[in-house]
């Protein structure tokens, strides 16, 4: 065209000048490949469809708007200018903002990192950590100004005012919103004073929820010492950080009231161990009457009495068996000393007749003086070695 | 301070009143310690009752955070 030589550099200036001028503000649609995060804070990666590709660089301060983490194969709608890069004489483009080509990517993403995920073994009922069964110290994680805590707060003044609630505000949708979910997760279990914590956001679309569904959280989620019930959005919402927590409630109060008694079922409680400890008490007492009154009734217990009537019995038998024994000896004596006796006299009978003497009798009777004797009667005259009957 | 150890007790009141409970229920207990027991899950119960009717709930921001979204925003 003309004779002029150029440098290479000045060719770049026209170059960089022309494609700079020229495509300073650009819609385009891509699928992500190569991506990287660099360890600087901006991403580095390329945009393709089947036929073409470009090398894409988005600053950190650009990037950190970004509410989704991007990965390679999905497809996003990226706004940004075309830039030389002189010293390599390369083109980029400079993207300064990056959003899903539709909701289908988001749930795509979402359905690869829920695969992903389960296959590690994040939701495994096994991992699910066990709800304290009366918290008292409740942590939550969710945006300071949000209706969200409001109605958490108003649900836990209603049900049990006893619970002291530390809450670890954060954003919870929009760039950096992952990172600060992670913060403050994490923290709690730094202080590690809650026993529960509730991980909760009002409702919202899916890209306002998409925090919920990156994978830092359902990490953070899974990691914590502290149990996790999540209240994110409605019923119907399901993000990654429900499956992965140790129990999903459908929404912010829902989760409060799970892991909250109400008063008056702690009221009941108390009052049907009251009942109940009344109820053991009257039938202990009734019971120990019971064993009293067996007692009293029983012969053991009787015994002192029945003792006593007995000794008495004893006695009695026995003074009169030595009354019976007495009286036998004294008989036994007397009859002896009877016999003694008139062995004794009948000795000194025989002896004086023995002498000579004779003893008359008369009608069976001795006769001891004359004036006695009866001429008239028969007599009977007895010798020592005889008796001699005269009958007249 | 105070808060946190009447909270504290209120937890272990309760557990104290369902082992009252447990202990009472033991047939073989002696009378004596059945109206000591007795006597004390009624206190109890009293003061978790009380405890529960006066309790008002206490909301505390969390201080010790971590940000990271502080440290981005350089």
């Amino acid at each position: 065209m003309n004779d002029v030589t150029l440098t290479v550099s000045e060719i770049t200036r026209l170059i960089k000048n022309n494609l700079e001028e020229n495509f300073a503000s650009l819609d385009i649609v891509g699928e992500i490949s190569n991506f990287k995060a660099h360890s600087s804070g901006h991403w580095y990666f390329t945009l393709k469809d089947s036929d073409a590709q470009i090398s894409c660089i988005m600053w950190r301060g650009v990037n950190n708007h970004v509410y989704f983490s991007p990965h390679d194969g999905m497809k996003i709608v990226v706004i940004g200018r075309l830039t030389v890069y002189p010293p390599r004489g390369n083109y980029q483009l400079e993207v300064r903002t990056m959003n899903p080509a539709g909701v289908g990517e988001l749930q795509l993403a979402f359905e690869k990192l829920k695969t992903k995920l389960r296959d590690e073994g994040l939701f495994d009922p096994e991992n699910k950590k066990i709800l304290p069964e009366l918290p008292l110290k409740i942590g939550i994680v969710t945006s300071a100004g949000g209706a969200a805590l409001r109605d958490m707060i108003s649900v836990a003044e209603r049900r049990f005012p006893l619970v002291r609630i530390t809450v670890a505000s954060c954003i919870v949708q929009g760039a950096g919103a992952s990172d600060a979910l992670v913060a403050a997760i994490q923290s709690l279990n730094k202080q590690n004073e809650v026993e529960v914590i509730i991980v909760a956001r009002g409702g919202g679309s899916l890209e306002d929820l998409w925090a919920f569904n990156e994978e830092e959280v359902a990490y953070a989620i899974y990691k914590s010492k502290i149990p996790v019930v999540t209240g994110i959005g409605h019923e119907t919402d399901f993000t990654i950080a429900d499956f992965v927590a140790d129990y999903r409630a459908a929404t912010p109060t829902a989760a409060m009231e799970i892991i909250t008694p109400e008063k008056r079922e702690i009221e009941n409680l108390i009052k049907s161990f009251n009942d109940e400890i009344t109820d053991m008490m009257f039938s202990k007492i009734s019971e120990i009457k019971e064993q009293i009154l067996l007692l009293v009734n029983s012969y053991a217990f009787r015994s002192p009495l029945e003792l006593l009537k007995l000794y008495n019995q004893k006695v009695d038998t026995t003074v009169q068996r030595f009354n019976q024994m007495m009286d036998k000896y004294l008989n036994n004596r007397k009859n002896k000393l009877a016999l003694l006796t008139t062995k004794l006299s009948a000795n000194d009978v025989q002896k004086t007749l023995a002498k000579g003497f004779v003893l008359v009798k008369q009608e069976d009777k001795f006769v001891t003086r004359a004036k006695k004797f009866q001429t008239a009667q028969p007599h009977s005259l007895i010798f020592y070695d005889n008796q001699i009957d005269c009958n007249k | 301070m105070k808060r946190k150890n009447s909270q504290s007790t209120f937890k272990s009141d309760l557990q104290r009143l369902e082992e009252i409970s447990i202990l009472l229920d033991d047939g073989e207990i002696e009378l004596e310690e059945a109206i000591v027991l007795y006597e004390e899950g009624m206190q109890l119960s009293k003061k978790c009752l009380a405890m529960l009717s006066s309790a008002e709930l206490k909301v505390n921001e969390l201080k010790s955070k971590i940000d990271f979204t502080n440290e981005e925003n350089i």
